[in-house]
């Protein structure tokens, strides 16, 4: 193995050290049930532990602030994240952070990277879409967590260019609903006359930021259905009926072999599409490697999370037991940043024969 | 409570089907409470009952019960017309154990004592029930159960947990199963025991879901005096009247509502979310439209034989797997189609038609209760394939 790979992989396992600090695997759910439905829906304390880890700023260079780590990196974290049901707007962080690094920009930037103020991008015009029009009048849907927004981002498309504008969110017109988690996303009605101008032109990273930003999702993703499979898999070799373990059905046996492979499936679809990014891709190749994982993690995901609640009988169908909690989770991340037909029809589209 | 005298006196059976279609949608658009269609979760007793009275009030609260029991006698087809004209509307489920379940069973295993006391109380909605079956450690395996009632002059004394026991909260009467005989075989000393919820020494707990709605609950027993003509049938042999009720039940979830209620919702969302013209949009939904022709074609054998006075065998599990898998997969293509609505916790836009998160929720224990899906091919596999093992 190269060096740059041992690395890596180093590299990968002290994130993971790291994210137990905040989203202990294994550890209890207390933190994220307490948080539920609460306002903003999530801790800004811990939001600032994320800052000061270096999370928020993981995949920005270091020039610019950040740890200038890749997306191997990125999706290791986010699938700890999952695991651990951390409700912090994490990856729409990121994505800002990505924009605010690009435009090198200093005012927002750095407060946002040590965690201490919460920038939001709001640049979603409709559902299911990973197209940025920049209509400079559109509500701006979907805003994850909006209710805790410090700033928001607003990318407006001026002729050419996609401009970057900076929203305080005080006095913002945010129309707020809650999700199945627990948490919220937002409707912003922007004044963006009241909008200060971050860039003129972030129109070549926005693109692949939301790339990453799917791919990320896809860990997300990833994560949850380990921590839920495990959990289920500790159901099955302790829960009895008929005087017998029901771990020894066969058909549950043959039922946790097929969710294996396709926990293992997203795994390698993850994976790979990150060191695709992280060696370089652009273009095709990269929105190919990104609509592969993004399209298996929401197929998988929500079918493996579906059947761990379907292999706990009743008391996977409760509030009080912890599994359901990821199924909710899946839900609120399956379509995000594009659902599986979308990414599926955009893989298509590029002509899967040509790239690699 | 309802008077329930000015029933239907009219043989609806005698009817042509399409004529009998229009009389029932023309009755439910005028007499369904305009706030309660398409409720976003399962309603409570006191928010479904005025609807629980109507149908009551018409006579047409029990459609498949027997004419001189007080039901409607509805041939098969006729059923799935009215379940279909139900479904359509977006009426809401009522507190139906009473229905379903109780009636059934007193029909076919009470005395007619039993059966004068409590079938006019579920007609006029006096009487609302909930099914005390499962427990802690005997869900799939409810035979195992060990909630018990001893004999004691004319009273059992019951003791015992019961659990996931739906609307516990609205009801106050309870069918319970219960072990009579602890030295018995497992399934040879169990007996059903019809109890009041008002009895001192019973505790009801709700249990949140994943709804976050508190449809469930768990109920406790603590020295119960039940009087022993609560009895149903012969005292040991509750195993073999709740396996035939179970073929009822299984029936009931097996009969094409659910599914019909979704895929109608499934349109919807499709106009709404601009994918209804797409062509693959269109094969999935043709694929979950054949589904649903078929199921109905098949769940219409079954109310046949019914209808003829046949006992139901094992087979019924078929109708149990294919309906509540096919609820699920339509509701999986809804979630597949809403985009980030997908992870909404209320309807869509205040619109309640537009609810893919809760009906995708709602869809999940259809395959868990009612003998979970696993239980049923178990069934199929050996009962009636006849497979060794
Ligand atoms: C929404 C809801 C409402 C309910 N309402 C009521 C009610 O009103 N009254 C009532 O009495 N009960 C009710 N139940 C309980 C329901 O009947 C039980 O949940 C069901 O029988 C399963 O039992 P369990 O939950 O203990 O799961 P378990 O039996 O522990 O099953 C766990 C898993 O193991 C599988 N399994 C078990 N045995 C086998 C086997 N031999 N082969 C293969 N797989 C197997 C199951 O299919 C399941 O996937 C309700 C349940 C739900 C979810």
């Amino acid at each position: 193995m190269s060096q740059a790979l041992d690395d890596r992989s180093e590299s990968i396992r002290m994130i993971r050290d790291s994210a137990g600090a905040v989203a202990p695997r294994g550890g209890d759910t207390k933190r994220v049930r307490a948080l539920r439905f609460t306002n903003p829906g999530f801790d800004k304390g811990v939001f600032a532990q994320m800052g000061e880890l270096g999370w928020i700023g993981l995949a920005v260079s270091e020039d610019a602030g950040g740890a200038g780590l890749g997306m191997s990196e990125a999706v290791a974290l986010a699938e700890e994240i999952g695991a651990g049901l951390a409700p912090e707007p994490l990856i729409p962080a990121m994505l800002s952070a990505r924009l605010l690094a690009a435009a090198e920009d200093k005012a927002l930037l750095a407060p946002l990277l040590e965690g201490g103020k919460v920038v939001l991008t709001a640049w979603q015009e409709k559902a299911d879409t990973l197209a940025v029009p920049g209509t400079s009048d559109a509500p701006r849907v979907f805003v994850p967590m909006a209710a805790g927004a410090d700033a928001f981002l607003l990318p407006v498309r001026e002729g050419n260019r996609i401009a970057l504008l900076a929203l305080d969110a005080a006095g913002a017109d945010v129309a707020l609903e809650k999700t199945m988690d627990g948490g919220n996303v937002g409707t912003l009605r922007a004044d963006l006359s009241r909008a200060a101008r971050v860039a003129d032109d972030i129109g070549a990273v926005v693109e692949q930021a939301l790339d990453e930003a799917a791919l990320a999702t896809a860990g997300h993703m990833l994560g949850l259905m380990e921590k839920a499979f495990e959990m289920t898999l500790a159901y099955l070799r302790t829960r009895q009926q008929f005087g017998r373990i029901i771990g020894t059905f066969q058909s549950l046996q043959h039922r946790a072999a097929d969710l294996k492979v396709h926990i293992a499936l997203t795994r390698a679809a993850v994976e790979s599409a990150a060191a695709a990014l992280d060696a370089g891709a652009t273009g095709a190749v990269r929105q190919a490697a990104v609509s592969k994982a993004k399209h298996r993690a929401a197929e998988s995901g929500l079918l493996v999370l579906r059947q761990c609640i379907q292999l706990h009988g009743g008391i996977g169908y409760t509030d009080e037991y912890d599994v359901g909690m990821y199924l909710r989770r899946g839900m609120v991340i399956a379509n995000q940043y594009g659902s599986a037909t979308l990414h599926r029809r955009r893989f298509m589209a590029l002509a899967p024969e040509d790239v690699e | 409570m309802v008077n329930i005298a000015p029933r239907e006196t009219q043989d609806l059976n005698l009817m042509e089907d399409e004529a009998f279609r229009a009389h029932v949608r023309q009755w439910i658009e005028a007499n369904y409470p305009a706030d309660l269609r398409n409720p976003p979760k399962r309603l409570h007793w006191d928010e479904n009952k005025p609807w629980y009275f109507k149908l009551a009030e018409k006579g047409w609260l029990c459609p498949g019960w027997p004419r001189q029991f007080g039901g409607l006698g509805l041939a098969p087809a006729k059923q799935i017309i009215f379940t279909e004209e139900i479904e359509r509307y977006g009426c809401a489920r009522t507190n139906d154990h009473g229905i379903v379940m109780v009636g059934p069973l007193l029909i076919n295993h009470g005395t007619p004592a039993q059966q004068e006391y409590f079938l006019p109380k579920i007609l006029s909605g006096e009487h609302i029930w909930c099914q005390g079956y499962s427990e802690p450690n005997a869900g799939s395996d409810l035979a195992a159960l060990r909630t018990e009632a001893v004999l004691d002059g004319d009273h059992y004394i019951v003791n015992g947990q019961k659990i996931w026991t739906t609307l516990a909260t609205d009801a106050n009467w309870c069918f319970l199963l219960v072990r009579t005989d602890k030295n018995a075989k497992k399934q040879e000393g169990i007996s059903f025991l019809l109890v009041d919820m008002a009895t001192p020494g019973i505790t009801v707990k709700p249990i949140i879901n994943l709804e976050y709605h508190d449809e469930f609950c768990e109920v406790f027993f603590d020295n119960v005096r039940v009087p022993a003509k609560n009895l149903v049938g012969t005292p040991n042999r509750g195993w073999d009247m709740a396996k035939a009720l179970l073929s009822f039940e299984r029936i009931y979830l097996g009969s094409p509502r659910l599914s019909a209620y979704a895929f109608t919702r499934l349109r919807q969302l499709a106009e709404r979310m601009g994918v209804w013209d797409d062509a693959a949009f269109q094969e999935t939904y043709g694929k979950l439209r054949l589904d649903l022709e078929d199921l109905k074609s098949l769940y219409g054998t079954f109310v046949e034989k019914l209808r003829r006075g046949e006992t139901l065998g094992p087979d019924v599990s078929m109708l149990k797997i294919f309906q509540t898998e096919l609820f699920q997969r339509i509701t999986d293509t809804m979630l597949e189609i809403a985009g980030e609505n997908a992870g909404l916790l209320e309807p869509m836009e205040g619109n309640r038609n537009l609810n893919p998160t809760g009906l995708y929720i709602q869809a999940r224990p259809a395959t868990i209760y009612g003998g979970s899906n696993e239980i049923q091919r178990n069934i199929l596999s050996k009962n009636v394939l006849g497979l060794p093992g």
